[in-house]
This record gives structure tokens, sequence and C-alpha cells, in this order.
């Protein structure tokens, strides 16, 4: 049990629950002389515990007032999830109709807020996944590290609906997500053990040519370590898909299909890769449903126990000693005659 | 028969003690209302803001750097249920990293996000900051959250000679801060190379000295190898020091007034937590308010004066008193 308080300086005043072991509550009386009583091992019992009864209400009202409390605690449970990062594209196109057009207010739904609405679900019902969220444009942009603050996410998650910028860069946004990653691995080491399994959700309307020194530099981050890849291909009407064979005419080069060529990339990696082409907003929750069933490995995932206040507990101890002391005090009897001076006479002589 | 008891003061005490402890137990919870705060933020990331020319901790840094201290301070600051969320300036407009989220619970995750900013991010070299200033009002608008927008008051390209472009919005529909980051004297621009390192200053030469787009000014004709088709801004070189940066105050100044933002210059985090809860428009939120401790406390007091003042006058007056011997025991 992990105890604490919230306002420590409270504590200062503990030393008050000395008081009633130096003074009784109960009354005293006078009396010619204490050899004429016997040592009476009870008496002197009663005695001491009644003075313990004050010390205790004493100590447990301070303790109440300081907010005695449990610290929250986190258990290591075992279930199954993964960390992810989810990495969007925050390029203007994105906020477009999957028909290429500006969103209506009546009309469909743009690319963005369609993968706003089924990712928000996805991380909704992945109860112990722990997520990130990384985006690109023209250069890759640290949103959230991984964590399991479903909020915090899905705040970062509203916010691809959020006009974009220009360009899309997805090398160095990869290498954001997966910098990401080795952050979290770093900074989880011990209690994650290595079983979760990892993986990298790019959300994308797009592709484009990743340079041949950034190439070889995510060959070897991939390698490094197991991240699993999906990639939510959102395809714009008459566009090039990432499945497309080139025709006759055309020229199979990553600057004429950038599409076809990225997803030739990720499938030459050597890593668990998906891709799924999405042409409308329905195929979007589709997409999220299958990497829903396909991230479903054992992981070690924290369960936090909130902190408990105890003041409750220490008012009622209190309230116990109280009652204890009341009921002695009830007990009491007078043996001299100063008891019938009548109301606070036996009172009265001390002041 | 009454109790000898209740002719003591001593019984009383204990008495009201017990009740008031007891009457702490039993009594609701009050719920009190407070106030909380939504904010969104935005941070000018253009590269003058890596000027070094502000101290974070008595050692020099830079003025991202101080930002992303002081608004870390600011988060924790902020009551909880209040919203936090967080975007970048660069360019001519700014950008959602995310929508505000509630503070107290996300704590780690939004300190995380405001340590990731970086200059790096920033997707064009440009920095108009009258324009990301009007693009982030609406923005706050549209996320029901007041403003705060961190700079240094440094356009580059200068602003033209006709001054600041018209704030299309309703000024002051949005509270907010406009906090001037930097300091007051002249220092260089540093230089990157294209991987993003540090290799110098800037020379006069390496900057847009005057906006040259839109019409020249009226006194163009005079400056020395004007031409009106050729040369309408004249051909002579002009350094009007766009390449040292310092907080623009009188910039941010009229910028404020202008969008109905108040101006603040960043200094501690508690003075900027005051200066938005001046601006702010506070949001009432219910909260539960343990007042068990006003009972207890009470109850505390009547022990205390039951144990230690009680007695005390007791010794004090049987000191002048024929000596009074304690009968040990509760009762005989």
């Amino acid at each position: 049990m992990n105890l604490a308080v919230s306002h420590p300086f409270v504590l200062l005043l503990l030393p008050l629950a000395v008081l009633p072991l130096l003074a009784t509550a109960q009354d005293t009386e006078d009396y010619p002389s204490l050899h004429a009583a016997k040592s009476d091992p009870l008496s002197v019992a009663i005695d001491l515990a009644l003075r313990l009864m004050g010390a205790i209400a004493i100590a447990a009202l301070v303790l109440g007032l300081a907010g005695l409390h449990r610290l929250g605690q986190s258990i290591e449970r075992l279930g199954e999830g993964a960390n992810i990062v989810l990495l969007f594209d925050r390029s203007a196109s994105m906020n477009d109709t999957f028909a290429g057009q500006a969103p209506t207010q009546s009309g469909e739904e743009s690319k963005s807020a369609a993968a706003r609405r089924f990712l928000k679900q996805f991380v909704t019902s992945r109860e112990h996944d722990r997520f990130g969220i990384a985006a690109f444009s023209t250069s890759p942009m640290y949103v959230m590290p991984l964590s399991d603050h479903k909020e915090a996410t899905l705040g970062a998650i509203d916010a691809i609906e959020q006009p974009g910028l220009a360009l899309t860069n997805v090398g160095k946004g990869l290498a954001m997500a997966l910098s990401m990653h080795d952050a979290d691995i770093l900074s989880t080491q011990g209690t994650d053990g290595g079983i979760a399994s990892r993986a990298i959700v790019l959300v994308s309307d797009g592709a484009a040519v990743i340079n041949r020194k950034v190439q070889q530099k995510l060959e070897a981050a991939f390698l490094k370590r197991p991240v699993n890849l999906y990639w939510i291909f959102l395809r714009t009407e008459n566009s090039r898909g990432i499945f497309d064979k080139p025709g006759p005419d055309d020229t199979d080069t990553p600057f004429a299909m950038p599409e076809r060529h990225l997803h030739l990339f990720f499938e030459n990696l050597k890593i668990p890769y998906t891709a799924f082409e999405v042409e409308n907003p329905a195929a979007v929750g589709e997409a999220v449903a299958a990497i829903d069933k396909l991230e479903r490995r054992p992981m070690r995932y924290e369960e936090r126990i909130p902190q408990k206040d105890l003041s409750g507990v220490a008012y009622a101890v209190a309230g116990l000693s109280l009652l204890l002391l009341v009921i002695a005090k009830l007990a009491e009897v007078k043996v001299s005659r100063l008891a019938s001076r009548g109301v606070w006479g036996s009172v009265l002589p001390c002041f | 028969m009454i109790r000898p008891a209740f002719h003591e003061l001593r019984f009383w005490l204990l008495a009201t003690a017990l009740l008031l402890v007891v009457a702490g137990l039993v009594l609701p919870r009050v719920k009190l209302t407070r106030d909380a705060y939504d904010t969104m933020a935005f941070v000018d990331i253009t590269s003058s803001m890596n000027t070094r020319d502000v101290s974070l901790d008595g050692q020099p840094a830079s003025r991202l750097d101080l930002t992303k201290d002081r608004l870390k301070r600011f988060v924790a600051g902020l009551p909880c249920q209040s919203k936090f969320g967080l975007g970048l300036f660069t360019a001519r407009r700014v950008f959602v990293l995310f929508e505000p989220v509630e503070v107290c619970e996300n704590f780690s995750s939004i300190d995380a996000a405001i340590s990731g900013l970086d200059w790096r991010m920033a997707w064009e070299g440009d920095s108009f900051i009258t324009g990301g200033v009007h693009n982030a009002i609406p923005v706050a608008e549209g996320l029901d959250s007041d403003l705060l927008f961190f700079t240094d008051g440094h356009e580059a390209p200068p602003l033209p000679w006709t001054g600041m472009p018209d704030f299309e919005g309703e000024p002051g529909k949005v509270p907010g801060l406009l906090v001037g980051v930097g300091g007051n004297a002249l220092v260089p621009l540093k230089k990157y190379d294209d991987a993003g390192r540090e290799i110098g200053d800037l020379g006069a030469d390496d900057v847009l000295q005057e906006n040259r787009s839109g019409q020249p000014p009226p006194d163009a004709s005079s400056r020395p190898g004007w031409h009106p088709k050729w040369a309408p801004f004249g051909d002579m070189r002009i350094n009007n020091n766009e390449h040292m940066t310092s907080l623009k105050e009188d910039h941010l100044k009229a910028l404020a007034s202008q969008t109905g933002l108040v101006y603040v210059r960043l200094n501690g985090a508690g003075a900027l937590l005051r200066a938005f809860e001046a601006v702010a428009r506070p949001r009432s939120v219910v909260v539960a308010t343990d007042i068990r401790p006003y009972p207890a406390a009470l109850a505390l007091l009547l022990l205390v004066i039951l144990y230690g003042f009680l007695p005390l006058r007791e010794r004090v007056a049987g000191r002048s008193a024929p000596s009074r011997t304690e009968l040990k025991g509760a009762h005989p």
C-alpha cells in the first residue's frame, strides 16, 4: 500500500496527539489521599486505553485533514492489443471528397472526415492499445507520443479534418513514426517485454517519390525492429491506384507512378505489410476492421487503479474513538460532594 | 437521574467533537462551480524563433525553447477540466496538431507534444505573422477556444510599405493573448544548410530587405536608379536590417489592437496564466468539493482545547490552589 497525503504541512499538527497522553479528558477529583485506594491494574488499563483513544482521535483527524490517500497504482495485465502509430497525410487534398471535390454541406464527406470517423471508432474500440500520432506534409510533424491516453489520441485524430498543407512527404513521415516507436521501446523497456506487436498505420491519399537515400535509411530502420505496416490509401476518383499495372504506353518509373512504386517499396521491405485501397467512406471502415482483426497479439498492458481517498476512513476512526470517549464520559460517577454543586459545578473551580 | 458528565464542559467538548466528525461523514459532497478555460495555442516555429536572445534558467536559450518551457508550465497551471489544443504557425497560416483535450488527464501527452515542437516541422520559410494571426483566429473560433499565439513578430518578407493587411474578422470576437518572445537588441538570424544544421549567420544579402510585391511606395521615384517600368523600387541596395532580429513589440501591439487580442511579453508562466485568465472566457464546471475538513478541523480544535488548553488552565490555577491529586482510573 502506497500511502500519501495531499497536504504534508498539516502533518506538523501530528504531535498534538501526545496531548491526551499527558492530560485526561476524564474528570479529576480532589481526594484526600491516593493511599486510600488500592493500586488497580484494571483502572490503570482503562485510563491508558482512554488516553490512547484521545491520541488516536487527534491523530486520525490530523491525517484526515492532511488528505490521506492511497496512491494510484498500475497493475500489469495480459491482454490483446498493439502499440500503434497513426501516421496521417495532412496534405490539402485530404480535405476533398473521394470524387476530388470540396465537400458540400449535404453531400459526401471528405476523405479526412471519413478517416477521422472510422479511426476514432477504431481507437475507442481498442481497449488496451497504446496510440501515438504523427503527421506529415512537406515535413514530418511529431504530434503525440505513444500513450494510453485515449482522449488525447482522439483530439489529435479530430485535428486531421482541419485544413492541410501542400505536399506529401511520405518518407520523412515514416521515419518520424519509426523514431516514435524507437523512443517508446526505450521508455517502456522492461515493462513491454518485446511481445507486444508494433504497427504503423499510414493514412494517405497520395504518394510521393522517396529519394534513394531516404529509402535506404528506411530499409535499415525497418530491419532493426519488427513493425507491421498498414497503408490505407484513400484513392481519389480518376487517380492512380497502388495496385495499377502500367499500361503499354505508361512509363513504369517512380516519378510517373509514385503510388505503385511506393507500394512496391513497402512490399520489398520484408516486413508484414498490408495495403488497403479504398474508394469510398464505407471501405475505410472495412480497412480499419481488417486491421483490427490483424492486430491482435498478446501484450502486457497497465491497468490503472485510481488513487483512493482514505480521509473518510481516518474520520471514521476518529469518530469511533470519540464515541468510546463519550461513552466513558457518560459512565463517570462522582465520588465527592462537589457533584452536588450543580451544572458546571465540577468545572468552575478550574476557571 | 442526571449523569454527572452532563455538568461538565469536557463532556460537551467531546460530544460536540463527535457530532462534528459524524456530521462530516454523513454530509453529502457539496458541488461547487469553478472556472475552466478552453485554449488553443499556436507557436511560431519559423527560423527567427531559433534566435538565442532570451534566457531560460539563467542560460541563454532560443525563443522557441523559452516558449516551450513557459507553455508547459502554463498548461500545468490550468485548472482541471480546462482544455488545451496545440498548433503551429509558419508561412501564412496555422496548422492544428491536436484539438483541445482535457489538461489533467492528458497532461503527459500534451507535455510531450509541446516538447516535440521543432522548427524543422515548418513547411515553408516565410513568416507572414499578420496573416498567421488572422488565420488562427477563425480556427480557434471553430474550436470554441480562446487563443494563445506565441511569436517574435519578425515578418519575413517584411511588410509592404502599406502596412498590415486588413483583418476580415470581427475584432475581439475571439479573446486571447498575442505573446511576444525575444530580446530587445537586434541579433543576426541563423543560417542553416539543407540538412538543417546551423552554419553561421545570415548576411544582409541573404534575405529580402524590402517587400517588393505590390505597388512601389510613393517616394520611390526619388530613389537612385528609379525607372517606372524596369526599376519601380529603385535599383539601390538597401539594408533595412531584415537579416537581424529582435522582438517587434510595436508591430505586435498594432496587430493585437487590430484583431482585438491582448499583447503581452513572455516572462514567467504565472504571469502568462494570469494575463490569460484576465482576457479568456471562463467556462463554469461543476466540481465535487470535499467539505469534510471544515467540521473535522473544528473537532480537532475542540480536542486540543480539551486535552491541551483545559489542563494547562487547570495547572496554572492549581499552582496557587492547594495541591490537587489526580485520581487515577475512570471510575472506582
